[in-house]
């Protein structure tokens, strides 16, 4: 495997928990609030995917390297304000550079303050392994959250609206499904991937 | 003891770093976004107007076609602006509560200030993709041609409106919509009268 060559077994093994077998939305359910809300356009999902990874890896960053000093009583404090101020460092750069999808994410750039994964990763990960691990981690599961927004994106936008990232690509006849344009549609993508992955990694 | 000192110690400066580096970056994109929504509004304004420009002349084409007024609402204290073309059509700003955050936005209306000639929305904090598309060019553009008097009607889809005061709403999105009916509609009868008197 070229991955196990590049990364050494830990690494490999970091990557492969990430992308597969603890995949943060399909095997911890984390994060999903968000996955519902913005996954209905590819563009939105691309731009939250970017987000998190973003502040993944900046609090890999700032956690790891402090894992020794960080006294145990206030470890979740200390994850939290980092985790905000990053999130407010994206809000602002959307804002003053990329003010269009600052505009069609809205409230849901500070929520990423709340998503799981971030938090998860912290407490489970940078706050246990060194720099470079947790750089990987971070890495490994801001993909794969990326992944799996615009893969369900990808769905519910072309059968919700007719459309991939603006563009028209269905028939002249065909009928939007409104169910995928609205949260329960990505209850029931999220449902059905859950289901075909927690089959595939029991065996 | 020593422990918590520690703990306070270390919170402190965590907090004061992460406090530096948000300042930091504050300052430096405050003056973009700032200048970002100046054009925004500019620009919004000539789009409810249907001006014509590039995203390189915005401010040219502003002074030249459109001319800035104020006028006094009795109960606030600030003056209003409210900006009318060359060729007499009035835009001026709406704001009210949607469903889940402010709408914020341009009304243009023709000459008569019966009749609406455009409508953009600045800022709203709707479900994106449900309510969010409220702001969509595409739904926005239906408001064109459309009366005011008596009053603005938004119905529920699809494809019911017939008078020429309704227009259809959008599917999955009834609160948005009807929020933004209720907004439009007292902002209207709010501000035409005042408008009229101050042209």
């Amino acid at each position: 495997m070229l991955l196990r060559r590049i990364f050494g077994a830990e690494g490999y093994k970091t990557i492969k928990n990430a992308i597969w077998t603890d995949h943060p939305i399909f095997s911890m359910c984390l994060g999903i609030c968000s996955a519902l809300a913005i996954t209905n356009k590819v563009d939105n999902a691309i731009a939250m995917g970017a987000g998190v990874t973003f502040v993944l890896v900046a609090t890999a960053l700032i956690i790891s390297p402090l894992r020794r000093f960080i006294p145990q009583r206030v470890r979740i404090i200390s994850y939290m304000i980092t985790i905000s101020s990053f999130v407010i460092i994206v809000d602002r750069v959307l804002k003053a550079f990329f003010p269009a999808i600052s505009v069609k994410l809205g409230p849901y750039v500070g929520l990423i303050i709340t998503n799981c994964i971030i938090m998860g990763r912290a407490e489970a990960f940078f706050s246990q392994n060194k720099v470079p691990l947790s750089l990987l981690d971070a890495i490994s599961n801001g993909i794969s959250f990326s992944y799996t927004l615009i893969v369900v994106s990808i769905i519910r936008e072309f059968l919700g609206f007719g459309t991939l990232l603006g563009m028209k690509v269905t028939p002249a006849g065909w009928t939007n499904w409104v169910v995928m344009a609205m949260a329960p549609g990505a209850f029931f993508l999220y449902g059905i991937a859950i289901w075909i992955s927690k089959t595939l990694t029991e065996k | 003891m020593k422990e918590r000192i520690k703990m306070i110690v270390f919170v402190l400066i965590l907090g004061s770093i992460l406090t530096t580096a948000l300042v930091a970056v504050n300052n430096y994109t405050a003056p973009i976004i700032e200048k970002k929504a100046i054009i925004k509004t500019r620009m919004s304004i000539l789009d409810a107007l249907d001006i014509l420009y590039t995203e390189d002349d915005v401010d040219e084409v502003f002074s030249k076609y459109v001319v800035p007024k104020e006028y006094v609402v009795p109960e606030e204290k600030e003056k209003k602006k409210f900006y009318i073309s060359n060729t007499g059509e009035i835009a001026f700003e709406f704001s009210g509560s949607g469903v889940w955050g402010p709408i914020h936005g341009i009304v243009a209306l023709l000459p008569d200030l019966e009749t609406i000639k455009g409508i953009i929305i600045i800022h709203q904090e709707e479900t994106p993709g449900l309510g969010g598309r409220i702001s969509d060019k595409e739904y926005l553009d239906k408001f064109k041609e459309k009366r005011i008097m008596p009053e603005l009607k938004i119905l529920r889809p699809p494809d019911k409106a017939s008078m020429e005061n309704e227009v259809d709403g959008i599917t999955g999105a009834t609160l948005s919509c009807n929020a933004f009916a209720e907004i439009l509609n007292s902002q209207l009868k709010k501000y035409i009268p005042l408008i009229e008197e101050s042209k």
